[in-house]
């Protein structure tokens, strides 16, 4: 690519209103920070007509045989900043019933809204746009929130309630990929069901829905104080997205997610010296970012539209993707200074784990230093480097993976490069430009950071040996329940709820088992009860891993197993052998929400179900795989009463079905 | 277009996909046609030929799932579903909403033999067509339409049955659910190929969801089924 040509796409691209990080320098440190806890009034310059955006739909490529994607010129872009929403006041103001008259989508009421009344309120409209995926490329069209990919992310801190209006506005009409209906789930924010995005509260173009967000942390009930709750539960880093039952895949890969940190006394969005904090970097968009990996795959530039659409897949088939993004840019390049940084990689797939290493320019692994896992802050901070033991870093889909990265160690002009180890290397141009460093080919860069110069603002204090002090364990209250994947012919998407007390309950019930409906529910618990729980993948070896996301709660894994006797029917105890879990993993050092399990392996994990009541979710995070059904619901309820009438109702129906009953008589309560 | 026009422009309530034109003033992408479908010469468990696009797709919104006549496993489940989401759509069948079970063994089923399996599952009915053809145009169709991207799933033909295809060629949406799901899961699904509602539907489906949600809250305490 020519000179000129660069520069002309770079203004285009700023005219689309994306942030570099220069411009989030210019607008001063303190800003992220004060956003957060100044709503100001905004009108919004481009409401669109009901069910019109004025962005035409793309014209898309034949599947058959699937395109490679157009060549790129690695590390030209910067990596672009998602901007921080900024909180408005809402019109009409939000109500604590739906407000169906004013064109909010039905819903339950706010579970403890006079408790925690939003104090913060912003809108994101959900609608059609275009970006721009790489310097060499033309305008995508996307769906995004705002009309920007990724969309603006939300800095919020404890103790501030806060309420995001979700406005449908996407097209009216759409053609084979994207479902025009959505329902936007916080992962993995402590959230009342009515809130929390489940997948069947989906609502329709035109109509909008208030997701509260008390901002508290889990154990509101037996914690006073402020912010409520038991600060040692407190989740920092963590994502919104589209959760549309079986469409999931489609309308993220189409580009609806977006990050969303919380700030408190721990973390805080600055990095001096205040009590409690850890001292991570931690200015937006200065010392810390968001890092959102995504997958896709283009087709051929179309220059008569003026567009390179992504490759769309129609049915049920994940996309097979050939390219990598980092916050909206295909292999973009940061300056950084000789200081530490905090990088908060999310990947938000739709269905591949990224496995990342750190390579020096000689080409040499570097450590990173994994603070945090799945948002949580670890109790002690651990190394990913080629001597800790644990040389990779996987980031399965929806997890999220805090590293800091010290740039001190390296002199100024050095290029550091952020590799991807287990995908297939992405096809950048032909012929494959040279390897920027030994043993790191081009294909397989996620992105690279040039150290540009000294710090300016001064570097964070080394990171404690001990961050946090994490809650003890949950007790065990019950034999386990399991949550197994099996491969059964004609129902490759089994995943369902057994009792390892019941052994009739662990059959194959190829003939009677349900898939997920969102009209029924599984398995129901008991507001401030505490569970155990084994997730179980019974496939081979070497099949799908299915990352587990599970609603509401962090749990702390207690023991991760592979089966020695692989068999469709389960692994008997015996045959169950222990395996190392990564610090970032290990209960006793993690708090996690997604919970990665390959074939054969099982994970043991402990919960509490604190505070809300309602629908909740678990499910494979693969996103085609949730979209398949490979997710069930389940249920908090507020008495033992309940509890008692609704497991009964779900033995019932599965005795009806030709199944086992799923609880004993001293699990009815 | 003025937002008015643009409402009274959607027209009747009354479902018909098909055979109303497509909504003025919003364009979409037209399907790609025979491209993906193919336009396989495929015969009907009546014996009669067809082409797949032209006869069976072209402007129609249909729904698809693939089976064979002696599976005994999960197709008599799903055909059995399917046959309760004929009842209920019954008014729409075979005028803007179509029904095609493909077989995955075409050299084992034969005309009759699909006819036999229709009339044992209930499932001869006016709408609902059993297709046969040459085994190469089935597995193209198969691998076309109802790949996972999973060599496991896509090389066993036995794992195809938890797929209906949902298709609205006019507005050429593509959907899909798995038929085992309940009945009401299944319907909302076909609906959400259906063409758009205009605002005011919207508004009293909202309204009227939001009745069932608070009939619900007073026996369970939260929106449990609605």
């Amino acid at each position: 690519m020519s000179k000129p040509q660069g520069r002309k796409k770079k203004e285009i691209r700023k005219k689309e209103g994306e942030v570099s990080r220069r411009s989030v320098l210019k607008m001063g440190a303190a800003a992220g920070a004060a956003t957060v806890l100044s709503p100001i009034i905004l009108t919004s310059k481009k409401s669109s007509v009901f069910g019109q955006t004025g962005v035409a739909e793309p014209v898309l490529c034949a599947p058959t045989p699937v395109p490679q994607s157009p060549p790129h010129t690695p590390f030209v872009d910067d990596l672009p900043v998602p901007f921080p929403a900024v909180p408005q006041f809402l019109s009409p103001a939000p109500t604590k019933n739906a407000n169906i008259a004013g064109g909010e989508a039905a819903r339950d009421p706010h579970q403890r809204w006079e408790e925690f009344n939003p104090s913060v309120t912003y809108q994101l409209e959900a609608r059609a746009g275009t970006h721009q995926f790489h310097r060499d490329y033309l305008p995508t069209y996307i769906w995004g929130f705002n009309g920007k990919y990724p969309g603006p992310t939300i800095l919020n801190a404890y103790g501030v309630p806060s309420l995001v209006r979700f406005k449908n506005s996407l097209p009216l009409t759409t053609s084979s990929f994207g479902t025009n209906k959505t329902t936007i789930h916080l992962h993995n924010g402590h959230t009342a069901s009515e809130s929390d995005g489940f997948a069947g509260d989906f609502f329709d173009t035109g109509l909008f829905k208030d997701n509260h967000y008390a901002n508290a942390y889990a154990g509101i009930d037996d914690f006073g104080g402020f912010p409520k709750g038991d600060p040692r539960e407190a989740q920092h880093t963590m994502w919104y997205h589209d959760h549309l039952m079986a469409e999931t895949a489609n309308n993220n890969y189409l580009g609806m997610n977006g990050a969303y940190f919380l700030y408190d006394q721990t973390s805080p969005p600055w990095e001096f010296n205040t009590p409690g904090s850890v001292r991570l970097p931690a200015f937006y968009g200065l010392t810390d970012f968001p890092l959102i990996l995504a997958q896709k795959r283009f087709c051929a530039t179309d220059t008569a539209n003026g567009r390179t659409e992504a490759f769309q897949v129609i049915g049920a088939a994940a996309p097979s993707t050939d390219k990598f993004t980092v916050n909206g840019k295909i292999q973009p390049k940061l300056s950084v200074r000789r200081r530490k940084y905090r990088f908060r990689i999310i990947n938000t797939g739709v269905v591949l784990p990224f496995t990342l290493s750190l390579h020096g320019p000689d080409g040499a692994q570097k450590p990173m230093t994994v603070v945090s896992s799945d948002g949580n802050l670890l109790h002690e901070p651990a190394d990913c480097s080629a001597t800790s033991g644990f040389p990779l870093l996987e980031v399965h889909v929806a997890s999220r993976m805090d590293v800091v990265i010290d740039f001190s160690q390296f002199s100024v002009g050095q290029s550091v490069y952020l590799k991807e180890n287990t995908q297939t290397p992405q096809f950048v141009s032909t012929p494959t430009p040279p390897d920027p460093a030994p043993g790191v080919p081009i294909g397989t860069v996620v992105m690279r950071f040039d150290v540009v110069g000294n710090a300016i603002i001064p570097d964070t204090p080394p990171i404690p040996d001990t961050l946090v002090e994490l809650p003890p364990i949950p007790a065990a209250s019950n034999p386990p329940f399991e949550w197994g994947f099996r491969f059964i012919p004609g129902r490759p998407n089994a995943f369902r709820v057994s009792h390892s007390a019941i052994p009739e309950n662990n059959q194959n019930h190829v003939d009677t088992d349900l898939p997920f409906d969102p009209f029924r529910a599984d398995h129901a618990v008991l507001k401030g009860s505490t569970e155990e729980w084994i997730i179980r993948n019974d496939t081979l070896a070497g099949n799908w891993l299915h990352p587990v996301h599970i609603h509401l709660e962090e749990g702390r894994v207690i023991e991760r197993a592979v089966c020695t006797v692989p068999s469709a029917t389960g692994c008997l105890p015996a045959n169950r052998t222990v395996q190392a879990m990564p610090p970032w993993e290990d209960g006793n050092n993690a708090r996690r929400d997604v919970y990665p399990v390959a074939g054969q392996q099982s994970l043991k994990i402990r919960l509490a179900f604190r505070d809300f009541v309602g629908r909740y979710l678990i499910h494979c995070h693969n996103m085609n795989h949730e979209d398949a059904f490979m997710m069930v619901r389940w249920d908090v309820v507020e008495t033992a009463a309940e509890l008692r009438r609704r497991r009964e109702e779900i033995n019932a129906d599965r005795i009806a079905r030709g199944e086992a009953p799923l609880y004993r008589k001293e699990d009815l309560g | 277009m003025k937002r008015r026009n643009f409402f009274t422009s959607l027209g009747s309530d009354k479902p018909s996909g098909a055979l109303r034109a497509p909504v003025q003033g919003v364009p979409h992408v037209a399907s790609p046609g025979p491209a993906i479908f193919t336009n396989a010469l495929l015969r009907t468990h009546e014996n009669k030929e067809v082409r797949f696009y032209d006869d069976l797709i072209r402007g129609k919104q249909v729904l698809i799932n693939l089976m064979y006549a002696t599976c005994e496993g999960t197709c008599p489940i799903v055909t059995s579903n399917l046959v309760k989401v004929y009842e209920t759509l019954k008014n729409r069948m075979g005028k803007d909403l179509f029904m095609y079970s493909m077989t995955v063994k075409p050299e084992d089923d034969d005309p009759t033999a699909l006819k036999d399996y229709a009339e044992m599952h209930g499932a001869l009915l006016p709408g609902w067509t059993f297709l046969t053809g040459d085994p190469y145009d089935l597995e193209t169709i198969r691998y076309r339409l109802f790949r996972m991207d999973h060599i496991l799933i896509d090389t066993d033909i036995y794992s195809h049955t938890s797929f209906l295809l949902i298709i609205n060629d006019a507005t050429n949406r593509w959907l899909h659910v798995d038929p085992q799901a309940s009945l009401s899961t299944v319907l909302k699904k076909i609906s959400w190929a259906d063409p758009p509602k205009t605002r005011e539907q919207i508004m009293e489906e909202n309204r009227k969801l939001q009745e069932q949600i608070d009939k619900e809250r007073k026996k369970y305490g939260y929106r449990m089924n609605a």
